[in-house]
């Protein structure tokens, strides 16, 4: 299968925060692919430099040293964002728009062609249901259906790689479960999903391969139900015991 | 570029007419002249100037505070309430932000100020009986330019500072400043000891000359229109100082961490 | 036992009331007592009428310079020096020297013609601030403003009045912007009634302006044709003049020039020989044209004599 995203000895540091402070490594040394048609689960406490990973992918932040490819097109070129999706983890857009006038806004910085740019934003606000609102300002909108239109608006160019960062945080059941449905079809259609989360119920259920990361290192990555088997136990346990975590009650 | 410019531009359009600032200040501008144009001065029904004066006063007051204040949010917002994480994760480059943010601010400053200047032609062809077609085009375009070159300024001014309270205070000085004191500056210099006077004639040289572009006396004293080929001129130069401006945000901008 | 939690709360239910009704007593009580010492203490201010002295206080008086000046800067179009220019100093603005220029009825050619020479700044002797561009900013700069010299001329010095107008009601002790926007609305814009109204406000407020009694008494001689009105206006004015001098104030010596001076012409009109000899004597003492006066009193001397 072709890579989608490939990650080379990817090291990113800060700068300190004060005086005599030394440099703040946010990841380090990290490799990784994620393969066309995955959907790949990036998983780590807070810290650990999944955000950054995902924001050096976006190329909101440069690496420090190493690289980092998308569809083989380095990430600094704004060209490689060409074929992706992004749900950032907080979602907020322009708030005196509609959804409606926010994904016509992104369908043109897609070039998306005219005559199909209406037809695909009824297409995606069906998906994410959200077109009784879609003449509302997203002002009005509650956490949940502003995450809705947050992932309308990261799929509008039909992405085959989307990158979501915790796209379930905050939400109540029923969006997490309408949002784990979407990722599931889009599965299904072949997209490439890469995605962090807390979930890892969720994770386990819905992707097919992780990266378990800690302090800016990759201490695990493989296939979920290969992980469960070798380690005879479930992906929470092999989680707490990558990130080095042991029970007060245990202790 | 041009494609996500034009998007972006948009976007600021409708932000502008959205939001009750320009409303707000058209509302005033209009009362305060129509107010003052209804004063009695010794029975003369034809006095014309102090209107003319006080409502392009008032045009250069409001056509400022909305070019500074817009120009000023554009990208603090963004990177306050996270917008421009989805944007960038799109192929849009900072340039394309940067330059999108400028021809947004910059035409929706252009639309305020056709907006004002209608007003100005009405008031003015009322009392005058005669409107002074050329004259007034002259003003609003140059008007237009030096707010080119003000948006340029704030855009920068943006990505220094990160708070916009602070840059529309520092750029409201400067501005001020160069249209009360830079035409004089050269004159300071010369009463001067070295090396202040030729540090101010270095200020004289660099800064934009933004006064070039205040043809309100002109208007004011009915003293006809400044020569096309000055204009000309003068266009050109307020966009080498806009894209300077925006040169150097870029420069700052392109290679700046978003987290 | 039961009773003392009751009243307790009772208690603290009804101290946020009574704190309230106590601080609304003290107001009142105080508003009482302060009302009048601010009276007192307020002094002039608290009787003005004006809003604006009230709002603005004594700092009017600079925006009454300013706008007094914005009058000029309109009767020179536009072409004015700021303050970085620094122009040849001039002890009058420009629409003032019009003022002092005599008023006879023969003078009027003269006055004529000094309208026209305004058109030229260099003829009329004015500070010409502009110097030859200093560099290219310069050059090019002088293409958005005004710079050449013209004067406000056929009625189009109305365009000056809604300045002196607001500085005579930010600054209505300024007794020069009555006596200036008399002269333009008497005798260039055709309005010695809304003239004399103006003199007239500001005479209430300057009850001891000579300037402005003298202004009335033109407008009496040359609008109105009113010669007796006239003389008892400039009596008045030079009375006013004389009682300032005697308690020390030095009054305006040129304006005590114009009060006689005019006087002493409107006697020799009237036929009044003696007392036009007399203000005319009088004028000799202290004006620079001793010898031009001289030869006046002697014509009006051998004109008297009996043939």
């Amino acid at each position: 299968m072709a890579e989608v995203i490939k990650v080379e000895k990817l090291t990113v540091e800060f700068p300190a925060g004060g005086a005599g402070q030394q440099t703040k490594v946010a990841v380090k040394n990290l490799n990784l692919t994620v393969s066309s048609g995955e959907v790949f689960g990036f998983l780590g406490p807070n810290g650990a430099g999944k955000t950054t990973t995902m924001n050096v992918l976006l190329g909101f932040v440069n690496p420090t040293s190493g690289s980092a490819s998308i569809f083989g097109v380095d990430v600094r070129q704004p060209i490689a964002r060409q074929r992706i999706g992004y749900l950032p983890e907080l979602t907020y857009y322009y708030k005196f728009l509609t959804a409606e006038e926010l994904l016509r806004f992104y369908a043109k910085v897609f070039r998306i062609p005219k005559d199909q740019v209406e037809s695909r934003i009824d297409e995606v606000l069906k998906l994410v249901e959200l077109e009784h609102a879609r003449k509302r300002l997203i002002k009005t909108y509650s956490k949940g259906m502003q995450q809705r239109a947050g992932l309308a608006q990261a799929l509008i160019n039909d992405p085959d790689l989307l990158i979501l960062d915790e796209p379930t945080s905050g939400l109540d059941p029923i969006g997490r479960m309408k949002v784990r449905e979407i990722i599931q079809r889009l599965k299904n259609e072949g997209k490439t999903v890469f995605f962090s989360s807390h979930e890892l119920g969720e994770v386990e259920t819905v992707c097919d391969r992780v990266a378990i990361l800690n302090q800016g290192e990759l201490k695990v990555t493989g296939r979920v139900d290969d992980l469960v088997r070798e380690n005879q136990m479930n992906l929470e346990k092999i989680f707490l015991e990558m990130i080095g975590y042991k029970s007060p009650v245990t202790v | 570029m041009m494609n996500n410019a034009f998007a972006l531009a948009g976007i600021v359009i409708k932000e502008l007419y959205r939001r009750k600032d320009f409303y707000v200040l058209f509302i005033l501008t209009a009362l305060l002249t129509l107010l003052l144009g209804s004063i009695n001065f010794f029975n003369e029904q034809n006095i014309a100037r102090y209107v003319k004066e006080f409502c392009l006063l008032l045009i250069w007051i409001a056509s400022l505070v909305i070019a500074v204040t817009t120009t000023a949010r554009q990208i603090p917002a963004e990177r306050e309430q996270r917008t421009i994480f989805p944007l960038l994760a799109k192929p849009v480059s900072r340039g394309d932000l940067i330059f999108g943010k400028f021809l947004g601010c910059w035409i929706a400053s252009g639309i305020v100020l056709v907006v004002f200047y209608v007003f100005f032609a009405v008031i003015t062809g009322a009392r005058e009986h005669h409107i002074h077609v050329a004259a007034y085009f002259q003003a609003f375009w140059m008007h237009w330019m030096m707010l080119g070159v003000v948006v340029g300024m704030v855009l920068l001014g943006s990505i220094v500072f990160a708070a916009p309270s602070s840059n529309s205070t520092i750029s409201f000085v400067v501005i001020l400043g160069i249209l009360l004191v830079g035409r004089h500056l050269n004159k300071v210099a010369d009463s001067l000891a070295e090396p202040t006077s030729s540090i101010l004639y270095t200020v004289y040289y660099v800064i934009p000359h933004l006064e070039f572009y205040d043809l309100r006396d002109l208007i004011v004293h009915n003293a006809g229109s400044a020569p096309w080929w000055a204009v000309g001129v003068a266009t050109i130069y307020a966009m080498v100082y806009a894209a300077l401006f925006q040169f150097v945000a870029w420069m700052t901008f392109r290679r700046k961490a978003l987290n | 036992m039961d009773d003392v939690p009751t009243k307790s709360s009772e208690l603290k239910m009804a101290s946020p009331r009574l704190i309230l009704l106590l601080l609304l007593a003290s107001a009142f009580s105080l508003s009482t007592v302060l009302a009048q010492w601010h009276q007192n203490w307020a002094g002039n201010r608290s009787d003005n009428g004006s809003a604006l002295a009230v709002v603005m206080g004594d700092s009017r008086r600079i925006f009454a310079n300013h706008f007094f000046t914005k009058a000029d800067v309109y009767f020179h179009s536009g072409y004015y020096p700021s303050i970085f220019d620094a122009p040849k100093q001039q002890e009058r603005s420009h629409m003032e020297e019009d003022l002092t220029q005599t008023h006879d009825d023969e003078d009027e050619d003269d006055h004529h013609a000094h309208d026209e020479s305004c058109d030229h700044g260099e003829e009329h002797g004015e500070a010409e601030f502009l110097d030859k561009p200093r560099n290219i900013i310069d050059a090019f700069g002088r293409n958005f403003y005004i710079t050449s010299h013209s004067h406000l001329a056929e009625g189009e010095q109305r365009e000056m009045l809604p300045w002196l107008k607001i500085a005579a009601e930010l600054d209505p002790q300024k007794v020069q912007t009555y006596t200036v926007a008399s002269y333009w609305l008497r005798s260039r814009l055709n309005k010695p009634k809304e003239a004399e109204q103006f003199l007239r406000e500001g005479l209430r407020v300057n009850p001891d302006s000579y300037e402005i009694l003298f202004e009335l008494g033109r407008i009496q001689r040359e609008n109105y044709t009113n010669p007796d009105n006239a003389r008892n206006l400039w009596e008045l004015a030079l009375l006013k003049w004389r009682k300032q001098e005697s308690a020390g104030l030095k009054p305006n010596e040129f304006n005590y020039q114009q009060i006689i001076g005019f006087l002493g012409a409107l006697e020799e009109q009237q036929g009044n020989v003696v007392k036009a000899i007399e203000y005319f004597e009088a004028l000799k003492e202290v004006s620079p044209a001793k010898a031009d006066i001289e030869l006046r009193i002697e014509k009006l001397k051998v004109a008297s004599e009996p043939q």
